[in-house]
């Protein structure tokens, strides 16, 4: 028995609390999202307060009639008001001498969309929060529409896929770049397949967070939306990954590094074909994509070597 | 497969805008699954990656093998995928009919 504990992955050594969700909730099977919730709870501590909108996560975040699926403190914001109302309680808190933190969990819709400018007034006033966008690139919860985070060509229930349309037209917003210029304590982008990675970066978070804001964007795909099977989302993510799709990256007080360099990033195709949205892609759409996502790892080397 | 009361309530816990009686939320998320996934502790070797990568972290450790709590396991089979050793078989539930008595 000691020999097979000894090597049990690493990330479990920065778990600080126990699991504060029911066993049994409302996500879907093989949502990542739930690990990533799981994994806040037991990194973060069950002092912590989380904060969410409606969206995926509110099935199981926010309580149903007088009742909850977790032990966390919970506030339940408008979209548009999150960081505005986190501000609020780390303010109440840092007045009252109690030591708390305050994680924000919400989606891609609220955090780039309907709930930016909060975020953007948040991050210049340098409250102390936590922020953690996860980011399934749609309105998942209400029926996969497309969001400022969905990528160039991806079929989504508003933008279809027709004879003459091939999808959304225009390319994603790139959030966590977007927070880096703000020139917050941290930032810092995470995916579920490399979970070591990811605690680290919510352990380090933790502790800038006393300093000021901190960003996290985590990518999280979704089994519904993008037409990938359940058991394949980590899969995905480990994808997206290695083909520099979404590097993992983190800002801390001015200092870019990407902490999981890849040495041979595979072409964007090796990702693309594992994910429903974007079966219908010619190679004409794949190099448009795989153009914008070699710009921005371009943007993000160059921040690299200047602040080394 | 239905779960025992006691099961079913282990996170009593005082919700933070309840009157403090009622106990966690839970599903039976058990019943939600169309395939079973089985481990076969002879290829095993403990690395504890299907135990991070379950998303409702329903693996646990029980002596020297794992444990998949089928009460609440979803059946997503991502445990299966990630198997290094590929020591997890997803397996049609249907096979276990007989062991369901309703």
């Amino acid at each position: 028995m000691a020999e097979k504990l000894n090597k049990l992955p690493k990330v479990t050594e920065y778990f600080c609390d126990e699991d504060q969700f029911s066993p049994g909730n409302a996500c879907c099977p093989g949502c990542i999202m739930e690990l990533n919730l799981r994994l806040v709870s037991k990194i973060m501590g069950k002092d912590s307060i989380l904060l969410g909108t409606p969206g995926c996560s509110a099935p199981t975040i926010h309580g149903q009639n007088d009742r909850a699926w977790h032990k966390h403190s919970y506030y339940a914001c408008v979209m548009t008001g999150v960081a505005s109302s986190a501000t609020g309680l780390a303010r109440y808190y840092k007045k009252a001498g109690i030591d708390a933190t305050i994680v924000c969990h919400t989606g891609d819709g609220c955090a780039q969309d309907i709930g930016i400018q909060t975020i953007s007034g948040a991050a210049e006033r340098n409250e102390n929060i936590i922020y953690i966008c996860y980011d399934n690139e749609g309105y998942m919860n209400t029926g996969v529409q497309r969001s400022s985070a969905t990528p160039y060509g991806a079929a989504t229930s508003t933008t279809p896929v027709g004879l003459k349309s091939i999808g959304k037209t225009t390319n994603s917003k790139n959030m966590p770049m977007i927070m880096a210029m703000h020139d917050i304590p941290y930032v810092a982008t995470a995916t579920l397949s490399h979970l070591e990675d990811y605690a680290k970066k919510l352990t380090k978070a933790k502790e800038m967070v006393k300093q000021g804001f901190v960003y996290l964007h985590v990518f999280c795909p979704c089994t519904v939306g993008w037409k990938v099977k359940p058991d394949s989302s980590i899969t995905v993510c480990r994808a997206a990954v290695q083909s520099n799709y979404f590097p993992l990256w983190e800002v801390g007080n001015g200092a870019y590094r990407i902490t999981q360099p890849v040495a041979k990033p595979k072409p964007i195709n090796e990702m693309l074909k594992l994910i429903g949205k974007f079966n219908h892609l010619k190679d004409q759409e794949i190099s448009v994509l795989q153009q914008q996502s070699d710009n921005r790892f371009s943007i993000l080397q160059a921040l690299c070597s200047i602040r080394a | 497969m239905g779960l025992k009361k006691e099961e079913k309530y282990i996170y009593k816990y005082e919700a933070c805008w309840s009157d403090g009686n009622n106990p966690l939320l839970c599903l039976n998320t058990g019943d939600w699954r169309t395939s079973r996934p089985v481990i076969n502790n002879e290829i095993c070797n403990g690395c504890g990656i299907c135990m991070t990568f379950c998303p409702p972290q329903c693996i646990s450790i029980k002596d020297d093998y794992f444990l998949i709590n089928l009460g609440f396991c979803k059946g997503c089979g991502i445990c299966a995928k990630e198997c290094p050793k590929k020591a997890i078989t997803m397996t049609q539930e249907g096979d276990y009919a007989d062991d369901c008595k309703i």
